[in-house]
């Protein structure tokens, strides 16, 4: 269990009096507790921390700061997800999470980067924070912090800025003309500074797999690969939907030039997210 | 020991002009005491902890009855109307120079995010439910030797804090239940003007849990000290 104290407006050194009392009084001596006070409350709050058993751990909010006070002693959970394919890293971490109260934190692992990121897009769409990201011998590691999701103002949904584009593409090197059209909408979009990102899927993922762009081909255009390649270039994002690979034998090497595999949480995240105008070809 | 005896121990260790009162929040309707009625008149937080103080009114308080919206905001019975939570009441009320000023204040009110149902009220000593917090309305030698009390056991010190604004709902309860520790606070404007706050009156907000302990040590001090 995590307890949150909001302490703000309190200074140094009566906040630390104020944690030494909280600390004190927990009736479960394992409970870590996070205070949310001003910068420069901070001060003395260690010494409180370490009379009372407690490692501290500072961490810079949007405006304020987090002392994070943990029992000496006690280690966060861990889970590895290395071997379990789309969605089941996202339903298990999922679940994980849920388990925990809001400031508890899960360590994460897996052999594959490409997992994590879509693990961080649900955790992210779900109101929970990444702490930290980074590896431990073979695996990627990622640090999650449970928190709720935090409703947007109603009048938000409307203002949003729709700058950025999704192109979902489910028909593949079998329809030319909705390939092409893929490749020259993200162009167009890329020309008016828009941020595009392309998500294939079903049949599309059929363009991701390396040298098969090469073979569509019509006298108007250039080949399709090569328009492939310049939104590479231009920073388009392309993902190729995991599941829709692995149906088709296709694997993490077979993929073109700048394809990374994206499970359903990072598509279902694209889809929810109000900045994004979605197309589908 | 019963929170009946606890609070006529208080009353008579202390001298106190009414007694402790037994605050919770509820977050549905199921979850109000049984026999707990309305409160029949509609006022504010700080009144109906006057009322159970001085009159041993009990009872429980939705939306509809509180009056004092930024009060029940705090608690997390409605939400915060925008110029409470965006500082221009306090502003326009005079009690900052600034706007920066009222919102680096309201910013730091301690509020609860959840959301609740009602408040519910009773003189201690015929509360009939576990509260989340026990207010204590009293003169400031009274306040100290709840003070004391409370240090008796384990020592150390206190920390209160208050802003002057939002004092008996933000600062006595919903900083109390939020933290597990005491606060001390000296009444806002509303509260001194409406609920009948004393001049030398001054409030603290307890969790319920140190309050058999505090009986001992006042019982200790009145051998030693008389």
């Amino acid at each position: 269990m995590v307890k949150t104290v909001k302490a703000l407006g309190i200074r140094a050194p009566n906040a630390g009096i104020l944690a030494a009392n909280v600390l004190r009084s927990l009736e479960d001596p394992k409970e870590e507790v996070r205070f949310i006070v001003n910068p420069g409350a901070e001060t003395g709050m260690d010494a409180v921390a370490r009379r009372y058993g407690y490692s501290m751990e500072v961490s810079r909010l949007e405006k304020d700061l987090e002392i994070r006070m943990v029992p000496s002693g006690k280690t966060m959970e861990e889970i590895d997800v290395t071997g379990e394919t789309c969605p089941g890293p996202v339903l298990i971490v999922g679940e994980r999470l849920s388990a925990l109260a809001v400031g508890e934190r899960l360590k994460v692992k897996s052999a594959s980067a490409d997992t994590l990121a879509d693990i961080t897009a649900a955790i992210t769409a779900s109101g929970s924070r990444i702490l930290g990201e980074g590896t431990e011998g073979d695996r990627h590691v990622i640090t999650v912090e449970k928190d709720e999701k935090k409703e947007m103002p109603q009048g938000n949904l409307s203002v949003a800025n729709r700058d950025r584009v999704l192109i979902v593409q489910s028909n593949g090197t079998g329809n030319a003309e909705r390939a092409y059209a893929t490749f020259i909408f993200s162009k167009v979009a890329v020309s008016m500074g828009k941020k595009v990102t392309i998500f294939l899927l079903m049949d599309g993922v059929s363009i991701a797999r390396k040298g098969s762009a090469a073979g569509v081909k019509h006298p108007a255009f250039p080949p399709l690969d090569q328009l492939m390649d310049e939104m590479v270039k231009a920073g388009v994002t392309m993902y190729a939907c995991e599941n829709s690979a692995a149906f088709r034998g296709i694997s993490e090497k077979d993929l073109a030039f700048g394809v990374k595999l994206a499970g359903a949480a990072t598509y279902i995240q694209l889809l929810s997210d109000p900045t994004y105008a979605v197309v589908n070809f | 020991m019963t929170y009946e005896t606890i609070g006529k121990e208080f009353i008579e260790l202390l001298g106190l002009k009414g007694s402790p009162v037994a605050v919770k929040l509820v977050r549905t309707p199921a979850d109000v005491p049984a026999g707990y009625e309305k409160m029949v008149k509609k006022e504010r937080h700080c009144q109906f902890v006057q009322d159970a103080r001085l009159k041993g009114v009990t009872g429980y308080a939705t939306r509809a009855e509180h009056l004092c919206k930024g009060g029940a905001a705090v608690m997390g019975i409605e939400p915060s109307p925008d110029l409470v939570a965006d500082g221009t009441t306090y502003q326009k009320l005079g009690n900052f120079k600034t706007i920066e000023g009222a919102v680096e204040t309201v910013h730091a009110i301690p509020k609860l995010d959840e959301t609740y149902y009602a408040s519910v009220y009773a003189p201690l000593d015929k509360a009939e439910f576990e509260p989340d917090v026990v207010v204590f309305v009293v003169t400031p030698r009274q306040a100290l030797r709840l003070s004391q009390a409370y240090l008796h056991t384990s020592g150390g010190r206190i920390s209160s804090d208050y802003s002057g604004i939002q004092s008996l709902c933000a600062d006595a309860v919903v900083a109390v239940k939020q933290r597990g520790v005491p606060n001390m606070t000296l009444g806002c404007n509303g509260s001194r003007k409406y609920s009948g706050i004393a001049e030398d009156e001054v409030i603290l907000g307890f969790p319920p849990k140190e309050l058999g302990a505090m009986v001992e040590a006042l019982k200790a001090f009145k051998q030693k000290w008389g």
